[in-house]
């Protein structure tokens, strides 16, 4: 059975409008206007015990929201959630013993104190008996390699060690769901694989459910198999991370060297040309047409060496983002 | 030089505007002088009846006038409180100050006119509460003359420049301690007392008074309290008396001020902030 | 311990153990308040003296027992500043940053976390001022020892009253999270406790009774404590605490619920 069901999901919030001013405030203040956002379309996807699953979109595209509906802080519009056999928003107590959400934006560690401090107060309220809770506290810990930074006050310690501490707190109940939203935001790159290896080796080992957005596509490349891509409110994608390139990028590079000068006009019929040199040219080719294009170019082409690769999918995805282009597949598919 | 006080007074009023829900609680917050003014209403009335027995009660004022004083009190804060070391504190701590620093101009006036943006914004909220105030209580209206609205408006923003002044020494400290405003608090203390928002001076044992006369504090609230009112005028020789006073502290405190400026300015500069 | 299960126990004294370790780290401020709250009480006093002294009397007051009142009000704040303030200032700070959330998430009653989580010593020195004023003040009334106990009652339901009143306030910040000023709105009506509700025009005294029940924090247990109408006023009293703290709970629920259907 899936951990996390989700079927039609959708939230909409109403925003007020008002306009600078005093005389615009005392309008506002009798004559509210409002309007609809729709923050989170109708979407559906399911998650299987011990997945590791990648939420992408751009900024506002409804990721932190939809993550907050399945860890039960926001009431959703429409549509039915399960989480770890619950209905989040229920907020019951099982539920909330079962799930963590870790936001890289935000800390529930105590400023002044040392971490050791804040994880007393969570082993006091998820009634982690003292010693098991020194226990997991040490395999933690280690695993974080985290030692004597515990033991100092949150302010001190830089901002990596502070997100493992986080990730401590948040972990210390043994949560079988975690929903992690920017957890590597503003770490720099050690910090970063560090918050990775452990996220990966925690997962492992307690086959753990995990659900993460992150601006770093490095997370997702990292520890993703499967992703979903969410835009203006709506999933567009939902799949293995390879099949993003299959689906939203159906060109290929052709990089072609030459045994002697080649000029531009002769390589031109073959696809667009990106880049054409006296003894090599990088050309681009529509997917369904490269086994016939490449045939053609080794037979009219002199040709040295011949290497086919897959644009980056970082480009893909910022491209798919940025032109709104996404337009290509409206409905969902799974592999 | 005042075009740029005017534009950056405007523009701080705007800033202002954003957080007016706030202002307007403030503005609630200060409730103390009526407060008071009840407790002394009702004591002087009980005075002047004879209810209690106490035809020896020696109130200075009617309970009309008890009125109007705290309703003046009132007004007074609302033009005179000053705020700046708060500000002054955040900014040194997130290191902000630099910003100020780099402008050609001395970062005094960006809080200056900060304060007067702020009353700008709470204006209009001032007046509603007031009006709601002599619409209940319709006895404590009166009209006060042209000259001791101008007057009093004048000694209010003398007052507010003595109570800038002061706190601007406090807010020095922050160069040397992190908690400057802790210590400014201290000075709340005897502005509480002393001034005159819980009782009129004119009720004070004789000796108190005294004592109050020589501290900054009564000039800052109820001498112009007093004004507004009516009770001192351009002919009473307090007036001049009151303002003499004032230059003195304000003389003093802005040597003081300026004194720490400078040096804590180097400390500043010197830790590289 | 039938109302408090040993997780609560265990979970309050993480939650003042850590606050109190974390206030310790500004000592300067503990000495401020110390000075400060001395400051406050003896301007009340000053200005009461100024106005017993001419001779004047509050309606049914003797000066003693006017200083039982003041000593209630000091007791209350020194409570307020150390129990309630630092908990229900900071829900203002939990909604503008968004860590409600981490509250919510954690299996144990939201309110409950909010109200407890914290506990600052800057009310102990308005306590021990207020037990010393208290005792002086009984003394001189003078008040049988069975009066404070009497008087403990009525106390405890003061501080119910003034806990749910706050946390009433608090609560909005849910949806104004501009308001944080609005706990100092309702503390600075909240003086008005400081003397009895004599003192006030029949306008105030009406407001301060029906609408902000300012009057049953220091002026009903004052009057029970001076032994009028005892039962009458507890049984007053103890009705207004509970429908109270009935109708907070819901408004608090109210307002999760406005919370979680729309923050983002």
């Amino acid at each position: 059975m899936a951990v996390i069901d989700v079927r039609n999901l959708s939230k909409s919030f109403r925003v007020s409008a008002s306009d600078p001013g005093f005389r615009n405030a005392l309008c506002h203040f009798w004559n509210r206007k409002y309007r609809q956002v729709d923050a989170v379309k109708p979407l559906s996807f399911s998650i299987e015990a011990g997945e590791i699953v990648g939420f992408l979109g751009p900024n506002g595209a409804g990721k932190t929201t939809t993550l907050k509906m399945l860890a039960g802080l926001i009431h959703p519009s429409g549509g039915e959630v399960g989480v770890a056999g619950h209905v989040p928003f229920k907020r019951q107590k099982a539920f909330l013993r079962k799930i963590t959400l870790v936001m890289g934006n935000k800390q529930q560690l105590i400023w002044d104190l040392p971490a050791n401090e804040s994880f007393r107060i969570n082993g006091a309220i998820y009634d982690i008996p003292d010693a098991e809770l020194a226990a997991r506290i040490a395999e933690l810990a280690a695993m974080l390699s985290l030692d004597k930074q515990l033991s100092q006050p949150v302010r001190k310690l830089s901002l990596g060690e502070r997100m493992k501490c986080e990730l401590l707190a948040s972990l210390l109940h043994r949560p079988e769901v975690l929903f992690l939203d920017e957890p590597t935001l503003g770490l720099d790159v050690n910090a970063q694989s560090a918050v990775r290896h452990f996220l990966r080796e925690y997962n492992r080992k307690y086959n753990a459910t995990i659900l993460l957005t992150s601006h770093y596509m490095a997370d997702i490349t990292a520890l993703c198999k499967r992703v979903l891509l969410i835009h203006q409110g709506s999933l567009f994608y939902d799949g293995a991370l390879a099949g993003i390139v299959e689906k939203f990028a159906p060109y290929r590079e052709v990089k072609l060297e030459f045994t002697e000068t080649v000029d531009r006009m002769r390589v031109a019929p073959f696809g667009e040309v990106e880049e054409s040199l006296d003894r090599s040219a990088r050309v681009i080719v529509r997917r369904e047409a490269l086994t016939s294009t490449v045939e053609q170019m080794l037979a009219q082409l002199p040709v040295a060496d011949l290497t086919i690769t897959d644009p980056p999918i970082e480009s893909i995805i910022a491209e798919l983002f940025t032109q709104g282009t996404v337009n290509a597949p409206a409905s969902a598919t799974k592999p | 030089m005042l075009k740029k006080l005017r534009i950056l007074t405007v523009t701080q009023h705007a800033l202002m505007l954003a957080y007016r829900a706030e202002i307007y609680l403030w503005v609630l917050a200060h409730v103390m002088p009526f407060l008071m003014m009840g407790v002394w209403v009702t004591a002087s009335r009980s005075g002047a009846g004879g209810a209690g027995g106490g035809g020896g009660m020696a109130f200075a004022l009617t309970p009309v006038d008890y009125a109007r004083y705290f309703v003046c009190v009132f007004i007074v804060r609302q033009f005179s409180t000053v705020w700046m070391i708060h500000e002054f504190e955040w900014h040194i701590v997130e290191g902000r100050l630099s910003y100020f620093l780099l402008r050609p101009m001395n970062p005094l006036w960006n809080y200056v006119t900060a304060h007067l943006g702020e009353q700008l914004a709470r204006f209009p909220f001032f007046i509603m509460v007031l009006a709601f105030f002599f619409i209940l209580y319709p006895q404590a209206r009166w009209m006060p003359s042209a000259s001791a609205i101008l007057l009093g408006f004048f000694t209010i923003y003398v007052a507010f420049a003595l109570r800038f002044a002061l706190q601007y020494c406090f807010a020095m400290l922050t160069f040397w301690f992190e908690r400057a405003s802790a210590i400014e608090q201290l000075s709340f203390l005897p502005y509480v007392f002393l001034s005159g928002l819980l009782a009129p001076l004119a009720d004070f044992p004789e000796p108190a008074r005294r004592i109050a006369e020589l501290t900054p504090f009564p000039y800052v609230l109820s001498f112009p309290a007093q004004i507004l009112m009516g009770q001192i005028t351009a002919s009473s020789p307090q007036l001049y008396q009151g303002f003499a006073v004032i230059a003195a502290w304000f003389a003093g405190l802005c040597l003081v001020g300026q004194f720490l400026w400078r040096r804590g300015l180097r400390r500043y500069s010197g830790q590289g902030a | 311990m039938g109302i408090f299960p040993r997780r609560i126990l265990r979970i309050m004294s993480a939650f003042w153990f850590t606050s109190l370790a974390a206030e310790m780290e500004y000592r300067v401020n503990f000495l401020v308040a110390a000075i400060n709250s001395l400051g406050q009480l003896a301007g009340t006093l000053f200005t009461l003296n100024i106005l017993y002294r001419k001779g004047y009397h509050f309606a049914g007051w003797s000066w003693h027992e006017a200083l039982l009142v003041v000593g209630l009000f000091t007791l209350l704040d020194g409570m307020a500043s150390t129990l309630l303030s630092p908990n229900l200032s900071r829900i203002v700070q939990h909604v503008q940053n968004g860590t409600l959330d981490f509250i919510l998430l954690k299996p144990l009653d939201p309110q409950f976390q909010l109200s407890t989580r914290n506990m600052s010593p800057w009310g102990f020195p308005n306590v021990v001022f207020a037990l010393v004023l208290l005792v002086y003040a009984g003394m001189q009334v003078p008040l049988p020892a069975a009066a404070y106990a009497l008087g403990i009652i009525p106390m405890i339901l003061s501080g119910i009253i003034l806990y749910t009143l706050w946390f009433a306030v608090a609560t909005t910040t849910i949806w104004f999270t501009k308001v944080w000023n609005a706990t100092e709105v309702l503390r600075s009506f909240l003086e008005a406790g400081k003397y009895p509700m004599s003192a006030y025009p029949v306008a105030y005294q009406f407001f301060f009774t029906f609408i902000l029940p300012v009057a049953f924090l220091t002026t009903v247990p004052a009057e029970v404590m001076r032994g009028q109408h005892s039962a009458a006023f507890i049984l007053i009293e103890a009705a207004v605490a509970l429908t109270l703290f009935v109708v907070t709970r819901c408004f608090w629920k109210f307002a999760l619920r406005s919370y979680t259907s729309a923050s983002s």
